[in-house]
C-alpha cells in the first residue's frame, strides 16, 4: 500500500489527510486516485495524459516527474508525495 | 435573480477577477472581492438571458483551464460542466494529427472568449479556447460538444499561434439568424459559418499581414479582436495586427479605416449598443504595445462620416498603458459607457461616450478582460 500526500491546494480539490492506494505505476495510482476525488481530474494530468507543468510526483522522496514520469513503476514505493513546483509572480 | 438596475464591470486579471458595481449614475464604484485568487482569468461574461449568471475562464498555470459559474452576480462561484473542466467524463485531445513543426499543442490550454447565444436559444454557451478550439453546449455548460469543423480544420497544421498562443478569441453570432457564426482567431483571421458551425469560411479579404511575405493570403492575419455593430448586424469593426479595418458585408471584405491614425495598431475594440456606427479603439504603438503618445487615449470611429475622434486630453491620465484585446467594453445604455482596463491595473470609465473620464480608484492586478453586465430591468 502506498501513503499518498496531497500539497494544501490539492487537498482542496481531494483528501483532506493522507491517502492510502494501491498502485503498480504513477499513473495507476493517479487513476485511482481522480477515481475517488473526481475533481481532481485534469488539475494533476492533461488530456493527453501527461502532468501539467507545474505538478511534480515524489516517489519516495524521488522527483520523477521529468524523468519517467507516469510511467513509473511503483514496485517496492512506499511514500508518494504529489506537489506543485515553485513558479508564479 | 431579481431585477437590478446597477452595471457590473467584469474584470479579469492576471490573478483572479472581480465584479465592480456601478451606481445609477455610473459615477461610483464598488469594488468586490477578488475571486479565481491566482489565476489568469482571460475572460468573465454575463449571460443577459439569464439575469445573474455569469461565467469565467480560469486559466491556472496548476490546475490547467476551468469554467465557473456564478447564478448570483458574482457572489459565489462553482466549477461547471464542460469539455474543459474535470467534470465532463471523456476529454480528449482537441485536434488533429501533431505537426511536429507547428507549435499549436493537442490539448487545450487557455480558454479565452465566453460567449452566450441568442435569445432565441437560451441555453446555448460557446467557448473559444487554445489551440484553435470552440466548443458549443445547448445546457448552460453543463455538456459541451466541439465544433469540429475548425477544430479539425484540415488546414490546421499549417496554422500558426499569435504571441499569446493558438487562441480562438472572438465568437460573434448574428442576431437575427443563430446559425450564422463568426470567429477569430490568432494567427489565422476570421471565419464565417452561416450553418451553425458545419463549415467555415475563411473571411480575410482586404487584411494586411505586414509581418508575411505575401502581404494578402486568404489566411495567417492576426486578427485581435472584432465587434459587431448594433445596428447592423452585417458591419464589423476589427483591431488586426496589420492595423484597424470595418466591414459591411458580414466580412466578405475589409476596408482599412485606421491609416490616418499612423500606427494603428492595438489590441481591443469595442461598440456600444446606443451608438450604431460607432467604434471605439485603444490605439497602441505597433512595438512597445503600449499607448504610444505618452498618454491614455481612446480613438472614436464614426462610421457614417468615416472620421476619427479623440476622445480624451492628452493631459487628462499621462502615461504608457497597455490594453490587451478583450480589455475595452461598452454598455447598454445611452449614453454608452466605456469602459477600458490596462495591463498596469487602472480601469478607465467614461459614463457618457467618452465625454468624461474617470479611473476607478483600485490598483487591480494586470487586467485581462473587461466586461459589463448590463442591468436586467
Amino acid at each position: 500500500m502506498l501513503e499518498v500526500h496531497l500539497d494544501s491546494w490539492l487537498r482542496g480539490f481531494g483528501p483532506r489527510g493522507h491517502e492510502t492506494i494501491e498502485a503498480d505505476s504513477v499513473e495507476h495510482l493517479l487513476d485511482a486516485l481522480e477515481g475517488r476525488y473526481p475533481r481532481l481530474r485534469f488539475k494533476l494530468r492533461d488530456e493527453s495524459g501527461a502532468l501539467r507543468r507545474y505538478v511534480r510526483v515524489f516517489v519516495d522522496g524521488t522527483d520523477v516527474s521529468g524523468t519517467t514520469g507516469v510511467g513509473t513503476p511503483l514496485t517496492g514505493a512506499r511514500t508518494i508525495d504529489i506537489l506543485h513546483s515553485i513558479a508564479g509572480g | 435573480m431579481a431585477k437590478d438596475d446597477r452595471v457590473r464591470i467584469l474584470v479579469g486579471t492576471r490573478k483572479g477577477a472581480y465584479v465592480v458595481e456601478g451606481d445609477k449614475r455610473r459615477s461610483k464604484w464598488k469594488v468586490g472581492p477578488m475571486v479565481h485568487e491566482g489565476s489568469d482569468v482571460y475572460h468573465v461574461a454575463a449571460d443577459p438571458r439569464h439575469p445573474g449568471d455569469l461565467y469565467a475562464a480560469v486559466n491556472s498555470w496548476f490546475f490547467g483551464p476551468t469554467l465557473w459559474r456564478s447564478r448570483n452576480w458574482g457572489k459565489a462561484w462553482k466549477e461547471t460542466g464542460t469539455p474543459l473542466t474535470p467534470l465532463q467524463k471523456d476529454r480528449k485531445p482537441t485536434t488533429g494529427e501533431p505537426n511536429p513543426g507547428n507549435p499549436v499543442a493537442r490539448v487545450l490550454n487557455n480558454m479565452w472568449h465566453i460567449e452566450p447565444g441568442l435569445a432565441s436559444e437560451p441555453n446555448t454557451l460557446y467557448v473559444g479556447a487554445d489551440p484553435h478550439v470552440i466548443f458549443r453546449s445547448k445546457d448552460l455548460g453543463t455538456s459541451w460538444e466541439p465544433i469540429d469543423a475548425i477544430n479539425d480544420h484540415p488546414a490546421k497544421k499549417d496554422w500558426s499561434p499569435g504571441a499569446g498562443g493558438a487562441c480562438l478569441h472572438t465568437i460573434l453570432v448574428d442576431p437575427r439568424d443563430a446559425r450564422r457564426l463568426y470567429v477569430g482567431l490568432s494567427a489565422v483571421g476570421t471565419f464565417r459559418s452561416d450553418d451553425g458551425g458545419a463549415s467555415w469560411k475563411a473571411t480575410n479579404k482586404g487584411v494586411e499581414t505586414p509581418f508575411l511575405p505575401e502581404k494578402f493570403p486568404e489566411t495567417g492575419q492576426c486578427v485581435h479582436h472584432v465587434a459587431m455593430d448594433s445596428a447592423d448586424p452585417d458591419t464589423f469593426y476589427r483591431q488586426d495586427h496589420g492595423g484597424m479595418y470595418v466591414s459591411h458585408d458580414r466580412m466578405e471584405k475589409w476596408t482599412r479605416i485606421g491609416k490616418s491614425l499612423g500606427d494603428d495598431f492595438g489590441f481591443g475594440v469595442a461598440s456600444p449598443a446606443s451608438a450604431p456606427g460607432r467604434a471605439y479603439f485603444v490605439r497602441l504603438d505597433g512595438m512597445a504595445r503600449v499607448t504610444g503618445e505618452g498618454h491614455f487615449q481612446v480613438h472614436e470611429w464614426n462610421d457614417k462620416t468615416r472620421t476619427w475622434r479623440k476622445l480624451l486630453s492628452p493631459t487628462a491620465f499621462p502615461g504608457n498603458f497597455g490594453v490587451q484585446r478583450e480589455g475595452i467594453a461598452t454598455d447598454n445604455l445611452d449614453p454608452a459607457g466605456i469602459y477600458v482596463g490596462t495591463t498596469t491595473g487602472q480601469l478607465f470609465v467614461s459614463p457618457n461616450g467618452g465625454k468624461r473620464w474617470t479611473v476607478v480608484p483600485f490598483g487591480f492586478p494586470a487586467i485581462h478582460s473587461v466586461s459589463v453586465a448590463n442591468p436586467s430591468v
